[in-house]
């Protein structure tokens, strides 16, 4: 048998094989990153493409931070991702519990469940805006079918923030199902049955028994849930637009404004800095929190 | 005893009914925003704004769907191509490139390998809005702002690091044995990667495929900062319609219910793929 002296080593092959991630990574991440440093740092203009830039620090940090519309859409981000994470939670975990099982007729409502979250999220609020609108929305006009009377939604202040969770809620709690069903379904048989032989009730059983099992999907899909809610821009885009005035103002969407509209481009190279900076803090508080339930939790 | 058992039975009965009213009243929760936006597009003109809304159209018409296409105007059929070519073709890309690199990081005997590899995957989790304005900045210093090369690449880029790291998890399950055989026949990466690994983790492969595809079929935020005119996707037509077009409901809802419609089907069909992959990460963190 005549062996091929092969023309590259086995370890150049395989580092070939990095090739094309990395010059992918570099052109869509790790430079616009590096550039993003540098434009929150200094005083880049758009019209003259940098020509005047100046080194200006912490500068731009500073303003942001001083910024009361910046200061203002973090609350809303924070409220908006607090609502909808608690709601998604709760719903999510109420319906998956009912909806594990491998009969047809589990598995088709499971089918239906899981549609919402792969919609795009432009649409979603699009429909949402159909539906919640206040003179011909059938929201309203069903709700006065019941005799409740006609619902402000997204045209008044202080009920638009509730409004766009509402959406948030048909949009997101489909991602927590699937997650708590594969979570439910996986868990140990025994301890379930062992509880069920001594004469616990299902209540009895999903609060000391699964519950405390579950705390890790838990933890991870609110996780998820609440960074994907803090960045939320593709529902609200189409049906608040941020308003009315800047009352669901989030931040993902205030900094796509003022970058791509106003190109206010040091602004929101700090400003997005800055929202990264709490997304780590946000994962690593959550991590903790996670670990001392389960300390808590037990077998 | 007896009563302990009729307790139960008593329990198991009231559950029953609230697990079958849960199930329903969810489901239609899901479904009718679906029916409405589909109804919403078969209505006539007149019939959209009508106070009190009309559920039922009196006269169904596909007349929307008609001014989507046959319209000069509208950039439905654009929006349409657009999103198809950029779909196939950063799916296609992110799976090959994203396959490649995670055959690498679980191959190599390099000690900063798994380093490299953990930086990939930290890249999917940070928010893209920090990325969107500068790589917009760069694409249109050099010329490609409004084009789908740009949009495709940036896909690829987003779909990278999730594709990486469920084809590490599939390839970490195949034993390294099946490959040694080949080894030893004077088998090199490519061609083990080719006739081994490919055919075996072919589920993983379809799961990535997957995952991407619908990824890019749904984005907005870094495709409206491209886009201009040429390159439009369908998430952006339907958002111009609320922001440019004003109150045109049923075009809008038609146009919607083409973006939606593949996503329906492909959940019905490939749903099994799209609970694993996205449960794969969430339950062995």
């Amino acid at each position: 048998m005549k062996l091929k002296q092969p023309l590259l080593s086995e370890t150049m092959m395989l580092a070939i094989f990095l090739i094309p991630l990395v010059a992918v990574l570099l052109v869509t991440d790790i430079i616009p990153l590096g550039f993003s440093t540098y434009l929150a740092t200094s005083s880049w203009q758009l019209i003259d493409r940098g020509a005047s830039a100046t080194w200006v620090g912490i500068e731009n940090f500073r303003k942001v931070i001083a910024d009361p519309v910046f200061r203002d859409s973090f609350r809303v981000s924070i409220e908006f991702a607090l609502g909808s994470t608690l709601v998604e939670l709760l719903l999510g975990l109420v319906v998956a519990y009912m909806v594990v099982g491998e009969s047809w007729t589990m598995r088709a409502a499971r089918t239906i469940m899981i549609v919402p979250m792969f919609i795009p999220g432009v649409v979603v609020g699009t429909i949402w805006r159909m539906m919640l609108n206040v003179n011909s929305g059938i929201v309203n006009y069903a709700l006065g079918l019941i005799g409740i009377p006609p619902q402000t939604w997204f045209s008044a202040a202080n009920t638009a923030m509730p409004s766009i969770i509402l959406v948030d809620v048909w949009y997101s709690t489909s991602f927590v199902i699937v997650l708590l069903v594969a979570g439910i379904s996986t868990l140990p048989p025994d301890p379930v049955r062992a509880a069920m032989v001594d004469g616990a009730s299902r209540w009895q059983v999903f609060r000391y028994i699964m519950l405390p099992m579950l705390t890790p999907v838990l933890s991870v899909a609110a996780l998820f849930r609440f960074i994907g809610s803090f960045f939320v821009l593709d529902h609200v885009y189409t049906t608040t637009y941020g308003g009315p005035g800047f009352a669901t103002n989030a931040m993902s969407f205030h900094l796509y404004r003022q970058g791509l509209q106003f190109f206010n481009l040091s602004y929101t190279a700090a400003a997005s800095w800055l929202m990264i900076g709490f997304a780590l803090l946000v994962i690593l508080v959550l991590s903790w929190l996670r670990r001392v339930l389960e300390r808590h939790a037990g077998p | 005893m007896e009563t302990v058992y009729r307790r139960a039975q008593m329990e198991e009965l009231i559950f029953s009914m609230v697990r079958a009213a849960t199930i329903v009243l969810f489901a239609v929760f899901t479904l009718i925003p679906l029916i409405w936006l589909f109804i919403n597009s078969i209505k006539q003109p007149i019939e959209y704004l009508a106070t009190p809304p009309v559920i039922l159209p009196s006269r169904p018409t596909s007349q929307n769907y008609v001014d989507l296409f046959k319209d000069p105007n509208s950039e439905a059929p654009l929006a349409l191509k657009n999103s198809l070519i950029v779909t196939v073709v950063a799916t296609v890309f992110s799976v090959l490139i994203g396959s490649l690199a995670a055959y690498a990081f679980t191959h190599l005997k390099w000690r900063l390998a798994p380093l490299l590899a953990g930086l990939v995957l930290l890249l999917g989790f940070y928010p893209k809005i920090t990325a969107v304005i500068p790589y917009f900045v760069i694409m249109n210093n050099i010329g490609l702002r409004d084009t789908l090369l740009a949009i495709i690449i940036a896909f690829v880029g987003l779909n990278l690091p999730r594709t990486v790291w469920l084809m590490m998890t599939f390839f970490n399950d195949i034993p390294k044995e099946l490959e040694q055989s080949a080894m030893l026949d004077g088998c090199g990466p490519w061609s083990r990667f080719v006739k081994i690994i490919v055919p075996l983790a072919a589920p993983g492969l379809a799961v990535a495929a997957i995952m991407s595809a619908l990824l890019c079929w749904i984005e907005f935020m870094i495709a409206s900062s491209l886009a201009v005119v040429k390159a439009t996707t369908l998430p952006i037509a339907v958002s111009v319609y609320l922001t440019d077009k004003g109150m045109h409901w049923g075009p809008m809802s038609a146009l919607g219910v083409v973006t939606v419609v593949p996503v329906i089907i492909f959940c019905l069909f490939v749903q099994r793929y799209l609970v694993r992959g996205l449960t794969l990460g969430a339950l062995k963190g």
